[in-house]
Order: structure tokens, then C-alpha cells, then sequence
């Protein structure tokens, strides 16, 4: 890989002892994915709040404190990710049940070790989609480095900034990326024409077509025809779905999303390598794969995966108000829509039916322990994909059951225990 | 005794070093996070073929990475000293180099044929990650 001398001297400790380390992890990182160079991001990071990387280049704990003491920042805006290993619940823990989430040492020890992150510029959004209430987004055209299977697809197809799966503490600190993949025009047009031939109307059957097209087509770019215009709901669900039963990284809607004004240029103006028809067949088989096991006596119903937006949770405390649940019910958001939601009176809502609104963390980071006091659910009923599968990988060895369905046969099942949902 | 026929696979390094083993070949392809447990070093997603089955010591060859960055898992295993001989997979991006990188161990891809339909389990695979050259001796049928 080609470095310039700024870049060489960063290697060589001309800013000190962790920029020469994170530069060795880029260059090893860039090598092994056989990136030419490395391109300065001019546009946002998105991170796992913690100092890891892979291969052993990590900081420490207290190199990151003595890196803000020194009123080190980041290079580019950089937002906070849920945080991993461990995760944290950041609204709403003190009445979460599980340990060591309700723990306030726990809560104390974790705000203190996000704290010099925060300090060197990460944003405190703790969310897998924080460019829904970032404040700030990338240009079109730009490069960014982003995390979080759900958000990549966001920020390549709908706001058309360029980003590899890199978010971390290196590129935030370098603002630096090797140049590869998703950072190159030509990689980034579609080659697969995807026509779906059903309607698309429920917010769950944009969630079943991201599944049925990502696993057709795992790494590969593809054009949309026939979906509609999904909104923003929508196109998260869509995206989470993607990018679990694939690795879709890049989409284009001709027409709405920003580099496909029209479907010849989705394409850059070549013909496409591959035709693919969605029907309702293909949702349905998604569907049958969600719902796994058959018992619908439902103990924890799991809602905002991704995190709800405003508007999801103004529609579920629509559908639980003056209502009580059943069976534990977790609504899971992020830090700033979680004030949105509590000036809003939601909150108060969903708190008066029994429900939990929470933010910064979800089932999936808690690795499955979401029953008091640190115990699996049994049968869980959800209305995303993306956490539908990997649940039950979390519970493993533990079996854990899953019901798939709207939002609204979630509900239901808080309310009554038993989940009613049905295909279509 | 008959000499048993070598298939000779060349790719691109991911990471350097030199392994062999017994092949673990998934024509399907892994996802990490939930659905691999590091420290047992197999995967746990529901209905996938290599269900709970070892790929300690194994060279193991996929398809492609799928789903969350979490796919690190599968490197993570080196903590637990589960981890695989070697890495190969048909195509990637950064899901399998973060995980290759965090091995340690040989990782190879973007080869000349397919691995998964040249490679099946129980074959002895001789991998030169610095070259990306990989020896197939066919397992005894």
C-alpha cells in the first residue's frame, strides 16, 4: 500500500505512540483487503463506543483518558454506536430487572469509561441508527466510516456518503480509511436488476424482501424496482434485513435514492449482470424461517429493532393506551428520541400499560438475558428480522422460540400472552 | 499405493503464515455475533449445516460473511484457542479480514476456482497464506 510521507511519519510516531500504533492497524487492515491507499474521510465515523480493533491494535482504557486529557479529538464528526461487550441500558435501567444493567455501580462504571471518548468529540447518540437524530449528516459524494450491520446500507444507499464496515476508534482518531470496496465509484454500481412482484405495503414486508433479496445475493449490488417509496421506517427495516441475511451494502432506488436518478444509472449505464423477481412466495419463505417453533404463549414481546424512530413509538403507545400487557415488553430506542418520546407524554404511556420504553442497548447486546434477574425468555415475539435470528443464537444453548409479525400483533400479544399473528 | 491426486487453488492473502489441515467446507454462508460462540468455536445459527460442528484446528472454507460486525467472532475464538488452522472464503470484505486479522492464522481468497465446490470436508489442505497458494489432497473415498 502507498503511503504519503504525513502518513509515513504518523507510522514512524510524528504524532506520538497510539497514532503510530492505529496507523500500523490501517496498513495491515489496507494490505490484507489490498487497498492501494488510504483516503481522509471528509465525511462522519459511526463507532462501537470501546478502544478495541481487530488484530491487537486497541488502546486502553487509560490511554483514551490521557488522550482526552491532552484535549486530543477526533478528526471527523463521529457518533456513538450502542456500546458492545459489555452493553449498557442508558434510559430506563433502573427498572429494567436484569443485572448488571440495573446495577447504578455498573451504570456508573460504564458512563465513566464512555467519558473520555465523549470528551475527544463522540456524539452520545448510543444508537445502531444514530443517523435518524445525529443532527448531522455526511455529504453525498463523501467518505465516512460506519458500523452496525443496519447502517451501512444507509448511509451508501440513502445518503450516498461512502463507507466501508470500518467505524472504529482508528479511523475516527486518524480520519483515515483504506481506499477500497464501497469507497470506489465503479464497485458501487448495481449489478443485479431486482423487480419485486408483490406489493410491499406493511412496514414487515420491506423487512422480509431486505431478507429474501440479501440472501439471494449476499455481497452483491442491486437496483429495486417495484418497491414503492419507502419511507423511513421503511428503509431501516429494509436495510437490517439486508445486511443479516446478506452482506448488501450498497442499493439503489432509481429515483430516490441519491446516485440512481434514473435506472440506467444505478447501473453507471452498463447492462446488468443478473435479473432477480421477488414474489410473494419469496416473503412467505422469509416469514416461515422468522417464526421458529410453534408455541404462542408468548413470555417477552421485543420492539424497536432497529432502534423505533418517533414515529414507531407514537404508534405503540397509540396501541397500548389505557391498555395493560400481559407478558414483559420491551420498546427500545435511542438516548435522543427517548426525550422526544418522554416530552411527547409516550412515555408516560407505555410506563401506565406495564411496558418498558428503554435506550442504548437491546435483547441482542444483552446477549439474550432480558428476564430477571439475568434469565432467556422462552417464547418472544418481535417484528424484526434482524434480531429474530440472531436471538436465538444469543439464548443457544438455551431454547429460545420466535413469533414474527407486525407491530401491531406484538401488541396484541403483550395484551393478551398469546400471539395471534398470521401471513398476510 | 496410488498417489492420490493434488488440486492446486491460488488466491489472494489476506494474512500470511503457513497451516494444514482437515478441510471444514460451508457452501453456505457464516454469520457472526449471536449466531458463532467463540469460545466452543462453532457457529449456532439456527438450520445452518455446520450447527454446532468444530472448527478448532480445521481449515475451514466458506462461502461468504453475512450479517453483523460481530462476525469478528469467528476470530475472537483465538482467545479460547478454538480457533481454525486457516480461513478461506470465496469472497469477503471487511467482515472477513477484521475476523482473519483477529485469528491469526493463514487467510486466502478471491481464488482462481471456487473453494467451496473444490474443496470438501475431510480433504487435507496445505495453505500458504504470504503466496495464497493452496494444496487440496482429496480425501480417500
Amino acid at each position: 500500500m502507498r503511503l504519503t510521507d504525513e502518513e509515513k511519519g504518523i507510522l514512524n510516531g510524528s504524532r506520538g505512540e497510539i497514532a503510530a500504533r492505529c496507523m500500523k492497524y490501517m496498513v495491515e487492515y489496507g494490505e490484507a483487503a489490498g487497498a492501494e491507499k488510504l483516503i481522509d474521510l471528509d465525511g462522519t465515523v459511526d463507532l462501537h463506543p470501546s478502544g478495541g480493533s481487530p488484530g491487537g491494535y486497541g488502546v486502553t482504557g487509560a490511554e483514551l483518558r490521557e488522550l482526552a486529557r491532552k484535549g486530543e479529538r477526533f478528526k471527523v464528526p463521529t457518533f456513538s454506536d450502542k456500546c458492545t461487550a459489555p452493553s449498557f441500558i442508558f434510559d430506563g435501567w433502573e427498572t429494567c430487572g436484569v443485572e448488571p444493567s440495573n446495577n447504578p455501580d455498573f451504570h456508573k462504571k460504564m458512563l465513566d469509561e464512555l467519558q473520555p471518548l465523549i470528551d475527544m468529540g463522540m456524539v452520545p447518540t448510543f444508537s445502531c441508527n444514530h443517523y435518524l437524530v445525529s443532527s448531522f449528516w455526511p455529504a453525498l459524494g463523501t467518505h465516512s466510516a460506519w458500523v452496525e450491520s443496519s447502517a451501512i446500507p444507509y448511509v451508501n444507499a440513502v445518503l450516498g456518503s461512502r463507507s466501508n464496515f470500518d467505524g472504529n476508534f482508528q479511523t475516527a482518531y486518524l480520519g483515515k480509511a483504506p481506499y477500497y470496496d464501497m469507497h470506489i465509484t465503479e464497485n458501487r454500481a448495481a449489478t443485479v436488476l431486482v423487480k419485486c412482484e408483490t406489493p410491499l405495503t406493511k412496514d414487515t414486508d420491506y423487512d422480509l424482501f431486505g431478507w429474501a433479496v440479501g440472501e439471494a445475493l449476499g455481497l452483491k449490488v442491486p437496483a429495486f424496482t417495484g418497491i414503492g417509496r419507502p419511507n423511513t421506517t421503511q428503509l431501516v427495516k429494509m436495510n437490517s434485513a439486508l445486511n443479516t441475511a446478506g452482506q448488501v451494502r450498497m442499493y439503489h432506488i432509481p429515483g430516490q435514492t441519491p446516485e440512481a436518478p434514473t435506472l440506467e444509472a444505478a447501473f453507471q449505464g452498463k447492462k446488468p449482470k443478473e435479473k432477480l423477481s421477488i414474489t410473494k412466495a419469496d416473503l412467505k419463505k422469509a416469514y416461515d424461517i422468522m417464526n421458529y417453533g410453534a408455541s404462542d404463549a408468548v413470555d417477552f414481546v421485543s420492539l424497536g429493532c432497529p432502534f423505533y424512530n418517533i414515529e414507531e413509538i407514537r404508534h405503540t403507545a397509540d396501541l397500548l393506551r389505557g391498555k395493560k400487557v400481559k407478558v414483559r415488553t420491551w420498546i427500545m430506542t435511542n438516548t435522543i428520541t427517548f426525550k422526544a418520546a418522554e416530552m411527547a407524554g409516550y412515555r408516560k404511556t407505555i410506563d401506565d400499560s406495564g411496558a418498558m420504553l428503554l435506550s442504548g442497548a437491546c435483547p441482542g447486546l444483552l446477549v439474550g438475558v432480558v428476564m430477571p434477574p439475568h434469565d432467556y425468555p422462552n417464547v418472544v415475539a418481535m417484528d424484526a428480522c434482524k434480531q429474530d435470528f440472531y436471538i436465538t443464537g444469543h439464548c443457544h444453548p438455551h431454547k429460545v422460540q420466535v413469533r414474527y409479525g407486525t407491530r401491531e400483533e406484538c401488541i396484541d400479544a403483550a395484551i393478551t400472552g398469546k400471539f395471534k399473528g398470521e401471513w398476510r | 499405493m496410488k498417489t492420490q491426486d493434488k488440486i492446486i487453488l491460488k488466491g489472494r492473502k489476506v494474512t500470511g503464515g503457513v497451516a494444514e489441515g482437515e478441510a471444514l467446507v460451508s457452501k453456505m454462508p457464516l454469520m457472526g455475533w449471536g449466531n458463532v460462540d467463540s469460545k466452543n468455536g462453532y457457529t449456532v445459527e439456527r438450520n445452518h449445516p455446520l450447527y454446532e460442528v468444530p472448527y478448532k484446528g480445521k481449515v475451514l472454507v466458506f462461502t461468504e460473511p453475512r450479517g453483523s460486525g460481530g462476525f469478528v467472532g469467528y476470530g475472537v475464538s483465538r482467545q479460547f484457542g478454538t480457533q481454525p488452522a486457516a480461513f478461506l472464503y470465496r469472497k469477503g470484505n471487511n467482515l472477513t479480514i477484521f475476523a482473519a486479522m483477529t485469528m491469526g492464522v493463514p487467510s486466502v481468497t478471491d481464488f482462481d476456482k471456487d473453494p467451496t465446490e473444490v474443496i470438501e470436508t475431510g480433504d487435507w489442505v496445505k495453505v500458504n497464506g504470504d503466496t495464497g497458494v493452496v494444496e487440496v489432497t482429496k480425501k480417500k473415498k
